[in-house]
């Protein structure tokens, strides 16, 4: 252990060292390069892709990215003896190509599921090597992934009751988890380095955050809707329906039937509607944070990333909370006994 | 829709893979790690309701420990107060018996006392009459008749005795 003044010293050389890093990556970068009128920084400048691209199979990838078959190759340095031939007709094929999502039937591995399925492994890996030796006196690692779900299933309890809770803790707390660990192993640094190069340019990532592609907020979402329609349904059986159609008064002539008609209406809307928030909440938070990293990489290579990280692992966080909690607060609702 | 990356096989494709997620996680860490927390939760709400019980049993024994010292201190406490009553009582009637036994003692020394000295005064008399008659037969040389001196020195011993006999009496 370093000595008191010692280890002051190295914090302020450390700060220091950081300090030179990001007045390098402000020289070096696009911002830098830009204003000294020397090239185009030190990152290549980036591509956002909205869809999430194919990876596997590899004839896919290599239609939907313009890359030739030679080319599929990950990391590796594309030395093209084509490259000097025909360069504009190239960029106008590759624009084409980049511009091209998957048609909405076709199946192929996208980089998004790519990374939904690593961290669907990371999360079984945690879960199941935690829970492996289940000793009466938990260790640390048994005792941190307990204290998680402990804590998970004691914010399910909170809104929904001791029994309830129960119940709908596996769903809710596999939501909650996915979502964190998919934000989170996003910001690993593989995710921006491992890709299919042209050129010497990624042109598309192994692995992006699925968080990015639209299907997996989708999907998250559809799981919540069918979740909170089917407790809903099991608890009051047909009579949940009432809440969304409720004519009763209509069809006795009174005039506030209407009015329970119509806000029976906007109910049975606003169910739906729940589907499209869910998804383009978490994708849009997602896809920002992705495109933040990005740029900021972009503009100053070095450093100044890092608050975007920071500011990442917070979103990452607060979008699994609030994906959860609605799922349980939407649960609540669908389940309680109050008539209208 | 595709513009945006909608896709039917990807969303299938997440579906799935949240349920095995789900399917994987249910039967591998929450389903066992619940009943885990129950068993400790469960295993805690018995140990502190052992560590009640023990308490309240140690308290009861303690009590009942005090009890019996207190007992014990009260009885002998008791038998200290027989055993100095008999004491006391033993030794009043010892010594009234002793002072009993010496005012006999006393008593009987004093009859004897009494008779051994009528006795002896008896005594006295009987060989002073005699010692004087002795006495006498030798200084007038002839015997007298014994009978009547006899008489005689009893009648003068009788009137002197009672004379010197009232004097100390």
């Amino acid at each position: 252990m370093p000595s008191g003044s010692t280890a002051r010293n190295l914090l302020v050389l450390a700060g220091l060292g950081l300090l030179a890093l990001l007045l390098a990556g402000a020289v070096m970068g696009v911002i830098g390069q830009k204003i000294s009128g020397q090239g185009d920084g030190y990152v290549s400048k980036p591509e956002i892709h909205l869809p999430p691209q194919p990876v596997f199979p590899a004839s896919v990838r290599d239609r939907h990215l313009g890359l030739t078959p030679a080319e599929d190759h990950v990391e590796e340095p594309q030395k093209d003896a084509d490259h000097k031939e025909g360069t504009a007709a190239k960029e106008a094929q590759e624009g084409e190509a980049h511009s091209t999502p998957l048609p909405i039937t076709q199946f192929a591995v996208t980089n998004t599921l790519l990374s939904a399925w690593f961290a669907t492994v990371m999360l079984v890996l945690f879960f199941v090597l935690g829970s492996r030796k289940k000793s009466l006196v938990p260790g640390r690692f048994q005792s941190l992934v307990e204290s998680l779900l402990e804590a998970a299933l004691s914010f399910c309890s909170s809104v929904l009751g001791p029994e309830m809770g129960r119940k709908a803790f596996p769903v809710v707390a596999t939501i909650f988890f996915f979502v964190l660990f998919n934000a989170w192993l996003a910001l690993l640094p593989f995710y921006q380095f491992l890709g299919f190069t042209k050129d010497g340019e990624i042109k598309a990532h192994l692995l992006r955050s699925a968080g990015t592609d639209l299907n997996f907020p989708l999907a998250l979402a559809l799981i919540s809707f069918i979740f909170v329609e089917y407790w809903g349904i099991r608890s009051h059986g047909l009579g949940y329906f009432k809440k969304f159609f409720a004519i009763g008064g209509l069809l006795r002539l009174r005039p506030a039937g209407l009015i329970d008609a119509f806000v029976g209406f906007l109910e049975l809307i606003s169910e739906f509607v729940r589907i499209v928030s869910f998804t383009f909440r978490l994708f849009g938070n997602m896809t920002a944070g992705e495109i933040l990293v990005v740029m900021i990489t972009f503009l100053v290579p070095f450093v100044a990333v890092e608050f975007v990280f920071g500011l990442e692992l917070l979103v990452g966080l607060i979008q699994a909370v609030i994906f959860a909690s609605l799922t349980l607060v939407f649960l609540s609702v669908a389940v309680s006994h109050q008539e209208h | 829709m595709t513009e945006l990356g909608i896709n039917l096989p990807s969303l299938i494709a997440y579906l799935v893979n949240f349920l095995i997620l789900l399917g994987i996680l249910y039967l591998m860490a929450y389903k066992p790690i619940l009943r885990l927390l129950d068993q400790r939760a469960e295993r805690i709400r018995e140990s502190l309701a052992a560590a009640d019980q023990a308490r309240q049993e140690a308290t009861s024994a303690r009590e009942a420990i005090e009890e019996q010292i207190n007992e014990a201190r009260r009885e002998g406490q008791r038998l200290l107060d027989q055993a100095r009553e008999a004491s006391d009582r033993f030794r009043g009637e010892e010594m009234d018996r002793a002072r009993g036994e010496a005012e006999a003692f006393i008593e009987r020394a004093h009859a004897d006392i009494q008779r051994e000295r009528d006795a002896a005064i008896q005594e006295v008399r009987a060989n002073f009459g005699e010692l004087a008659i002795t006495a006498a037969e030798r200084v007038i040389r002839r015997s007298l008749d014994r009978q009547t001196h006899q008489e005689l020195i009893t009648q003068v011993l009788e009137e002197g005795g009672s004379a010197s006999g009232n004097g100390r009496a």
